[in-house]
């Protein structure tokens, strides 16, 4: 990682300096330890303070939509997930391919600043290298070497696309995954809900959805919520009041499940943000979990081009509601002859 | 300011006899917007429309709503009755409390209940009503017929009749259908050819119909009065205009061994060939799974013998492209695979035949010359059992629960067929019950008991053992409890009819619906019988509904009526209630066209201004002609920024917030 920052901004500084690009999309420092946040270059002078450390966790292909309307050209860094859910832009035609220039960056995830805190690392800390499977937390005077997968947020452990499925230009070497990519893992939360009875889920539906404040940061991270005006902003819209209204709180996460169906990339960038800890990540795996049983699998933001499996009608979609096939068994007619 | 007019029909008792009317109208009274109620027996009669015109007139009503029956029966009624009365027809809504209420409840109290909540939705809808004006579209004056059976034939010659061009599209090499491989039909006896070669003889002299035969309907888009479709002609490897239909190839194609689809696989035809010799078109074609020249490359004769040069072995499918106003479905029936029935042993014994094989056995052009042998031995039969409903009124998997309707009056004509050939042979016929209900066919079935002395059994034949050269049936008589073994030289089942195997393939390129049998389904069963619910595609013939050729024929003209209907008017009426995109939230993104079964959805660039500049961006379109108010992408768009007009997303909702209040 702090190998390769030097080489992020050198792409960064020679793709401004050669026009190439007009911004540059990347992280910055902020003020605190955990602070790298998205920003937007456009001189090259700016480049001294882009980062790429192990809190580079925004997705910064979401940040293209305040380019839509303009011609400009712009460079952005791309981790795995941030790749799939620039396809998934581009698939949703609300990012234009050819005015973006994708530099891909291998990751092998991000740390997350709950689990340093609660390991007590952040005290004086100055920066976290990585060797191997290990990070190293350095400070003023001494480094601590903790397993990755301990401090790693938990949607980076089980990460299928550690690699960037698009891009123009590579930077550093491709990793290989590290977590378990097995679909039984992946769906287990989904499975243990499944198993429960209609109003045992109900119960932990309730209790989930009942937890919202409506902060909305859940679709506000989401790649897939790119409308350019979305549904809960409609101020006409008679299912969403300002009040706090428990009907109205599941109206919202089953509206915005359903929106993304199909097209969430699980990313499980929405579980991340959410201020109260509703696992929404089950909610869209459930859903993922379900096409891929009805429709065949299907990874959204692999391939721009692909149809969504829930916008497009195949004569071999499932038809789980027609009882039992029509007609017999066919024998060439007169075969007896 | 909504004044909303309620009008509550008892529809005689129909409605009133579940529904406690009073009750509703007390309901009706206090539902927000109502200015005027009132109920009447038959609000549908003239007295009740008047009713309905006079008092938005006096009490100055700008919304209606009538409570009465489904709006497939009686909404275009009212809406007329508004409009003459000078509201927009738009304005009306219909509260189902018929066929959603009366009719499928019997507790009044609940029943009730559901037709106040019906009814409040109905005016919550009506008050977000806008008024819509209906546009205008042009129509194409020319119709596809699919099917070159007698009801394809039929259609084809009335619409012809009327002035209007038709084109006829025939899947086999030649018209004539089901009906042409008949020898003789009931209720008269007078034989099938005689009755129909004229007919196919006049469909393809008439200079307004156009014959596609071997050819298939490959895609159809559009809407009534402008349908594109799509025609494969398949390759004949015969040049239509060049060939006299000579015959000479016929006679010397060295390969003979395909079995003739014609004779129902009871003798064999060349690989160049035509289906029977009155075909029309009288243009062989060359099967080229069976032909040696398209399998080894080596042969050629046909070729070499034709003495007009007609043969072409390079000849390719074509597409045709053209545009219908109307399209009638005629794609008749089969008779059902019976390898499921193996106690009959027809597929195992070649003298158990169908009696579509029956009908070739004793025609005078058929493989036998007229002779009726069996297959087997090629010696008389003398004794021949018929078994009726093999498969017919069988609710079991491998038959079909509904009556094939025209097994009892062919097993009969077969019957006295076989005593008119041999009078001293003997014909049994196992029935469940013996349906003669047409005129005539009563007599007719009773001339064969009578004066045939053909033995009816009512029963079920159990088993059949072939021993010694014969069949041995066991069957019971019913009435007697009697077991009975009879020792059959032949034994001719009637099995029933089911829908073709690509008639769900054929509904869903029409957009037409099926039902649980695959039989095409008409828009209504009494009223609408030869119409779909798909506006300007009718139905004929027996891939509605298993059909005998005078009934086949009568919905034949029935269909062509229909269809001429629609070819008559220059223009037609646009439906109103389409999509419609509001581009100010529209993203772009095109999830609806995607989803748009009728390609009415396209993308359009719009100019914004945006930091000072204008910007193109890209939204969704609708074509409202294309259209057909679906729904589809109403739902598909996220923000919601597709309404369907008539029946936008705030009058739904506001028809759920009043159901569930």
């Amino acid at each position: 990682m702090e190998k390769i920052r030097e080489e992020i901004k050198e792409k960064a500084r020679q793709a401004l300096a050669s026009k190439e690009v007009d911004v540059i999309l990347a992280w910055e420092k902020g003020e605190l330890w955990y602070d790298s946040y998205p920003a937007f270059f456009t001189k090259e002078k700016d480049i001294d303070s882009l980062v790429w450390d192990s809190f580079c966790v925004n997705n910064l292909s979401k940040y293209l939509l305040e380019y839509t309307m303009t011609d400009k050209k712009i460079g952005v860094f791309v981790k795995g997930c941030d790749a799939l859910a620039f396809n998934q832009l581009v698939q949703d035609n609300r990012v234009s391919r050819d005015k973006v220039v994708l530099y891909g960056l291998p990751c092998s995830g991000m740390v997350d600043p709950d689990k340093v805190r609660t390991k007590n690392l952040n005290q004086g800390l100055t920066e976290i290298k990585k060797s191997k499977d290990k990070l190293i937390f350095i400070t003023k005077d001494k480094e601590i070497t903790v397993p990755a997968h301990e401090v790693y947020y938990d949607k980076c452990l089980h990460c299928r696309y550690p690699n960037p499925v698009t891009y123009d230009q590579l930077v550093g070497e491709t990793v290989a995954a590290e977590g378990v990519l097995d679909d039984s893992v992946r769906f287990s939360g989904v499975k243990e809900l499944e198993e429960l009875s209609c109003e045992e889920r109900f119960e932990y539906w309730d209790g989930q959805f009942s937890k919202c404040i409506r902060c909305f940061a859940c679709r506000n991270v989401c790649p897939a919520c790119s409308c350019k005006q979305c549904t809960f902003d409609d101020s006409d819209l008679e299912v969403l009041g300002k009040a706090r209204e428990d009907s109205e709180d599941k109206f919202f996460h089953l509206i915005r499940a359903y929106h993304v169906a199909g097209r969430c990339i699980d990313c499980g960038e929405c579980s991340r943000v959410c201020p109260q800890d509703i696992s929404l990540e089950k909610l869209n795996r459930k859903l993922i979990k379900d096409i891929n049983e009805l429709y065949g699998e299907y990874q959204a933001g692999l391939d721009p081009s692909a149809k969504a499996p829930l916008g497009t009608y195949k004569l071999e979609d499932a038809d789980s509601f027609t009882v039992g096939e029509k007609g017999g068994k066919k024998r060439e007619k007169n075969s007896k002859r | 300011m909504q004044r909303v007019g309620v009008f509550i029909c008892w529809c005689g008792t129909n409605i009133s006899n579940t529904v406690n009317i009073d009750e509703v109208m007390t309901a009706v009274e206090n539902m927000p917007g109502v200015a005027y109620s009132k109920d009447y027996q038959y609000m549908c009669s003239e007295i009740g429309q008047n009713l309905v015109k006079d008092t938005i007139k006096e009490h100055n009503l700008n919304r209606i709503v009538v409570a009465s029956c489904s709006p497939r029966m009686h909404e275009s009624t009212f809406r007329k009755a508004a409009e003459a009365a000078g509201l927009n027809p738009y304005l009306l809504e219909i509260a189902n409390i018929r066929e959603h209420c009366s009719w499928v409840h019997k507790d009044k109290e609940a029943a009730t209940q559901k037709a106040i909540s019906l009814t409040r939705a109905a005016v919550a809808k009506a008050i977000l009503n806008d008024e819509l004006i209906p546009g205008e579209v042009g129509v194409e004056r020319r119709a596809l017929v699919i099917g070159g059976g007698i009801a394809g034939i039929q259609t084809a010659l009335d619409i012809a009749d009327a002035g209007y061009e038709v084109d006829l599209v025939e899947k086999t090499p030649s018209i004539g259908g089901k009906m042409a491989q008949l020898d003789k039909t009931f209720p008269t006896l007078d034989c099938s050819a005689c009755i129909l070669t004229p007919k196919m003889v006049d469909a393809s002299m008439s200079s307004k119909i156009n014959l596609y035969t071997y050819s298939e309907v490959e895609e159809v888009s559009g809407f009534v009065g402008n349908f594109e479709v799509a025609i494969r002609q398949k390759a004949r490897s015969v040049d239509m205009e060049k060939c006299t239909g000579c015959g000479i190839c016929l006679a010397k194609c060295p390969i003979k061994t395909a079995l003739s689809e014609f004779e129902e696989g009871l003798s064999n035809r060349p690989a160049i060939y035509t289906p029977f010799p009155q075909a029309v078109p009288n243009v062989p074609v060359i099967d080229r799974e069976t032909c040696m020249k398209f399998r080894t490359g080596r042969c050629g004769v046909c070729e070499k013998v034709c003495p007009t040069k007609a043969v072409d072995y390079d000849q390719k499918d074509q597409i045709l492209n053209k545009k219908y106003g109307a399209i009638i479905v005629t794609t008749g029936y089969d008779l059902i695979d019976l390898d499921y029935f193996g106690e009959y042993q027809y597929m195992d014994h070649p003298d158990v035949i169908t009696g579509l094989e029956f009908e070739r056995l004793v025609n005078a052009a058929g493989p036998t010359g007229g002779k009726l042998i069996r297959p087997s031995d090629k010696k008389k039969p003398k004794k021949v059992v018929f078994i009726q409903c093999v498969g017919s009124r069988d609710k079991s998997d491998r038959g079909k629960s509904y009556c094939s309707k025209i097994c009892c009056m062919y097993t009969a004509k077969h019957a006295m067929l076989l005593k008119d050939k041999y009078p001293d042979s003997e014909a049994y016929v196992f029935y469940i019950d013996v349906r003669t209900a047409g005129k005539g066919f009563e007599e007719f079935q009773r001339r064969a008991v009578e004066n045939y002395g053909v033995n009816y059994i009512k029963g079920m034949v159990g088993k059949i053992f072939p021993t010694n050269n014969k069949l041995q049936v066991n069957g019971v008589d019913s009435l007697s409890g009697e077991i009975l073994q009879i020792d059959a030289d032949m034994v001719v089942l009637a099995a029933a009819t089911k829908a073709k195997p690509e008639a769900d393939d054929v509904a869903r390129m029409l957009s037409i619906s099926t039902d649980s049998d695959s039989f095409f389904s008409e828009a209504h069963p009494k009223l609408r019988p030869v119409e779909t619910h798909c506006a300007g595609i009718y139905l004929a013939g027996a891939c509605q509904g298993p059909k005998d050729i005078p009934e086949t024929v009568a919905q034949a003209s029935a269909a062509a009526v229909k269809a001429i209907g629609v070819l008559s008017k220059s223009k037609l009426v646009n439906n109103p209630c389409v999509s419609e995109v509001d581009k100010s939230i529209c993203s772009g993104c095109l999830a609806c066209a995607d989803m748009c079964p009728y390609e009415a959805i396209s993308e359009k660039i719009v100019e914004e201004k945006a930091n000072g500049k204008i910007v193109g961006r890209r939204v969704a379109e609708v074509n409202e002609t294309l259209c057909q108010g679906c729904g589809g992408c109403t739902v598909t768009c996220r923000p919601g920024a597709i309404d369907l007009k008539g029946f936008s997303n705030k009058q739904i909702l506001a028809e759920v917030d009043a159901i569930c209040r």
